[in-house]
């Protein structure tokens, strides 16, 4: 049988189009709660990642027009394989 | 006897509030040793025993992974409380038992507190704390609302008797699973062997979990059996031992509340979920994006068109007027100086600032669309929109970042994890509309199209995402031949009323920007445009020429007949277009030096009362229009629907459209037709953004992606805007 924590991975990487976490729960009946602790399990197993915004302000540098007009909530993504690690930082 | 409880709980359950409730004043607050983390022990005594309680930090686990979990884990094991309150959230049940679990899991006297029993309450959730009671192996469970007192005698009595009456606590059974169990009674042996202070059973499961913390503690010997014991794990099952602990422990939390729980609803279906059935809907939801783009637009243009002409004409009268006359005063009249002033600095600069209304307005609907929870709808419905054309998706995060300013919209390209998908997102993004490329649209908007200029912007925006989405589909299937990313899980906050606050602080900050920008990048630019067509190259005095005769002017004759075929082989088109480099709104601030020349056309004198009273009526009639304006969207966007006509207002009684023109849209008027003046704006929106964005992009991308993109943008700038003027002729228009 298939564990739920293995059923939360499999529905990232099944998924076709993006998904709202709350769908997500509601798919795999899980308390919500429950699947943010899941997903925040293999964010700490490297399997997942969460997606955080890039500014410039993330590495101090603010230049010109550096605030971005939106900002997003909580994303989360597969974590690839052959990911490069960090993406360089613009303070180089 | 003096006794040792400890409070133990998920962060926010109520554990301070409990803590206080149990020992009033009688506290202490200090460190952890050698942690930040706080710990707050107080006193009191009960029925005859000196009890002494200590607030555990809050944590949702007890692995390794935090200092609070270390500590909570750390003072349990080696304090050995007499008993431990786990205080639970009862709104939060489930969650909430995940610790409760591994406390059991400790083999420790345990109380349950079911605090917050008023906000489950009221949200229907019932449990039956008996059934629970016994699924826990008779641990206590004692209903509270901390933050009232209710339930504080019971749980004192609760805690006193698991306390003091030393019964056997019968262990919590929590079926791991053949394959994990037999290695934990394999490695029984062992730990018992070395005689570590850890409850054996606890101590196996957390060595097979890969406990750090732990697998560092207890003897090599038995670290590295446990450690092929859970090489052996994975080798069985093909999932790591600590996922198959973990995972039984949230079916066992299933078990104890499968029945045990009741509510309205699993997960109710609330408001915004209703809302988002239509709001993120596969197809309403671009339908939707698209529509209230189209409103944001109309809002855009025409409820900033009667400030807009207020603070042109406040440029263009009033502090012309006074500049001359200062001037005068120290003998500069006629001097390249005052011309230096009047054309370059007033008539560059506040070309542009006269745009502050437009992006204001932008941003304002910007502000309340993001506030309101909506903007991570239009990411989401966008994104998906864009996977299921087989594109890329996750890149319209970037790609709607960058309709504020594409250089943040490239710094966002970073969200990516894949160099390949960051790389073409950057090329995508430069085609989302910045802010910058609006004061433009607006110009020949209000100009050529009066009071549908809102539409002009819309389709602006619309083709720049159409060129977008075609780029990804030609990248993505010429050059990148990847499989497309996997899509991302996002949270979708509840929606809610825009706070008047974060709107307010979100239009500053960005209106702030642009004004910064105006004061550098755009008076430099202004200067140098200046200086440029004041250079005479066919003789003729400095700052005397005429703008065709002008240094300037020479260099953009030679440029122009590229884009003859676009319609707007003129000079003045093409200098303007090669200001754009700087920075989009450069392109307005040269068009006003350009077209117009403020210098030769000096507004008469008139006295500074009849100035002051001219701001003042002209401010507060622009007011009133502007309040129009926005009563008029409702009829405006009404009268879209076929067959519809609702009346607009029209308070000051005028005719449509007679929101005087300024100088520059006047001469623009001679200069281009509705149909090479929509070419032009296509080229404006498609051609390289800005020095920064390039500035930005080799940084990023490096400099061959950097000039590879910009030679990309301006070879479909050039095709884009030849197509428009060729297809418009080709079907009459013009
Ligand atoms: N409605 C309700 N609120 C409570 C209850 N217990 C605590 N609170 C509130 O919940 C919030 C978090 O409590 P706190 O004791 O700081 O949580 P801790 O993080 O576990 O220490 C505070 O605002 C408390 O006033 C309760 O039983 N019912």
């Amino acid at each position: 049988m298939m564990t739920v924590l293995r059923q939360v991975l499999q529905t990232f990487e099944q998924a076709s189009a993006p998904l709202s976490l709350a769908q997500m729960a509601r798919d795999l009946q899980v308390e919500p709660a429950i699947l943010d602790d899941m997903i925040a399990y293999w964010v700490r197993k490297g399997k997942l990642r969460e997606v955080t915004e890039a500014g410039c302000d993330s590495c101090g540098l603010k230049g010109d027009c550096c605030s971005p007009i939106v900002k997003l909530p909580r994303r989360y993504e597969l974590a690839a394989d052959d990911a490069p690690g960090k993406p360089p930082c613009c303070c180089g | 006897m003096t006794l040792t409880i400890c409070l133990a709980g998920n962060p926010n359950a109520g554990k301070s509030t409990i803590f206080n409730a149990l020992t009033g004043a009688r506290q202490h607050v200090g460190n952890w040793p050698g942690k930040t983390v706080e710990k707050k022990e107080g006193r009191l005594s009960l029925s005859g025993h000196e009890v002494i309680i200590v607030d555990l930090p809050g944590t949702y686990s007890l692995s390794a992974f935090s200092a609070e979990e270390i500590i909570t884990r750390d003072f349990i094991l080696d304090a050995q409380p007499d008993a431990v309150v786990a205080v639970v959230d009862a709104a939060n049940l489930e969650r909430n038992l995940y610790l409760v679990l591994q406390l059991l899991e400790m083999h420790v006297p345990l109380v349950l507190a079911l605090n917050m029993s008023d906000v489950a309450e009221s949200r229907a959730i019932r449990i039956d704390r008996q059934t629970l009671s016994e699924r826990l192996g008779g641990v206590p469970v004692i209903p509270m609302v901390g933050s009232r007192a209710i339930g504080l005698d019971a749980l004192k009595a609760a805690m006193m008797r698991a306390a003091t009456d030393h019964a056997a606590i019968p262990p919590l059974c929590l079926d791991l699973g053949a394959p994990v169990e037999q290695e934990i009674a394999g490695l029984l042996p062992l730990i018992e062997r070395e005689a570590t202070p850890y409850p054996p059973r606890w101590l196996a499961i957390k060595l097979l979990e890969a406990d750090e913390d732990l697998l560092s503690k207890v003897p090599p010997a038995l670290a590295q059996a446990a450690q092929q014991a859970a090489d052996r794990i994975s080798e069985e099952t093909g999932e790591d031992a600590d996922t198959l602990i973990a995972d039984a422990r949230y079916s066992c939390i299933g078990e104890l509340v499968r029945g045990a729980v009741s509510r309205a609803a699993a997960n109710p279906i609330t408001v915004s979920d209703k809302l988002d059935r239509v709001l993120a809907h596969r197809v309403w939801g671009v339908v939707i994006f698209l529509a209230l783009m189209w409103v944001v637009f109309q809002f855009t243009a025409n409820v900033s068109a009667p400030l807009l002409d207020w603070i042109d004409g406040l440029f263009s009268g009033p502090v012309t007027r006074w500049t001359v006359a200062i001037l005068g005063a120290f003998g500069l009249n006629g001097t390249w100086f005052e011309s230096l002033l009047v054309d370059g600095v007033i008539g560059g600069v506040g070309g542009v600032l006269v745009f502050v209304p437009v992006l204001f307005a932008l941003y304002f609907a910007i502000a309340v669309l993001e506030d309101s929870g909506y903007m991570a709808r239009a990411a989401f419905v966008m994104d998906r929109f864009m996977q299921k054309l087989g594109l890329h998706g996750k890149s319209f995060l970037p790609m709607l970042v960058g309709f504020g300013c594409t250089v943040p919209g490239i710094y966002a390209t970073r969200t990516l994890e894949n160099p390949d998908d960051r790389k073409i997102t950057g090329f995508l993004t430069t085609f989302m509309s910045c802010g910058a490329r609006l004061p433009v649209y607006v110009v020949f908007g209000s100009a050529f199209f009066g009071a549908a200029s809102g539409n002009l912007v819309f389709a602006l925006y619309a083709i720049g995402i159409g060129v977008a989405v075609l780029t990804s589909l030609l990248l993505t299937r010429l050059v990148f031949k990847g499989k497309p990313a996997a899509p991302f899980v996002m949270e979708l906050p509840p929606y809610r009323v825009p706070n008047p606050r974060t709107v307010a602080l979100y239009i500053w900050g960005h209106t702030a920007e642009f004004l910064r920008r105006a004061g550098t990048v755009i008076l430099a630019a202004s200067v140098v445009i200046w200086l440029l067509l004041a250079i005479p190259v066919n003789g003729g005095q400095f700052a005397r020429v005429n703008a065709g005769d002008s240094l300037f002017g020479a260099i953009s004759r030679v440029i122009a007949p590229v884009f003859a075929p676009a319609g707007f082989g003129q000079w003045e088109a093409a200098s303007s277009l090669m200001a754009g480099f700087v920075s989009k709104e450069t392109i307005v601030s040269a068009m006003s030096q350009i077209y117009t020349n403020a210098s030769d056309d000096l507004p008469a004198p008139q006295p500074l009362t009849d100035d002051a009273r001219d701001i003042a009526v002209g401010l507060g009639e622009a007011l009133v229009l502007t309040g129009q304006e926005i009563v008029n969207i409702v009829p405006r966007t009404v009268n879209v629907i076929p067959g519809m006509h609702m009346p607009e207002a029209n308070l000051l009684n005028q005719p449509p459209d007679t929101g005087g023109d300024t100088a520059l849209e006047t001469a623009l008027r001679a200069a281009f037709t509705p149909l090479t003046a929509l070419a032009f704006n296509v080229f404006v929106l498609l051609y390289v953004p800005c020095l920064a964005a390039v500035a930005a992009m080799r940084q990023e991308f490096g400099t061959r992606w950097m000039g590879l993109q910009m030679a990309y943008t301006l070879v479909v700038a050039w095709l884009g805007a030849i197509v428009v003027y060729q297809a418009g002729l080709f079907l009459g228009i013009g």
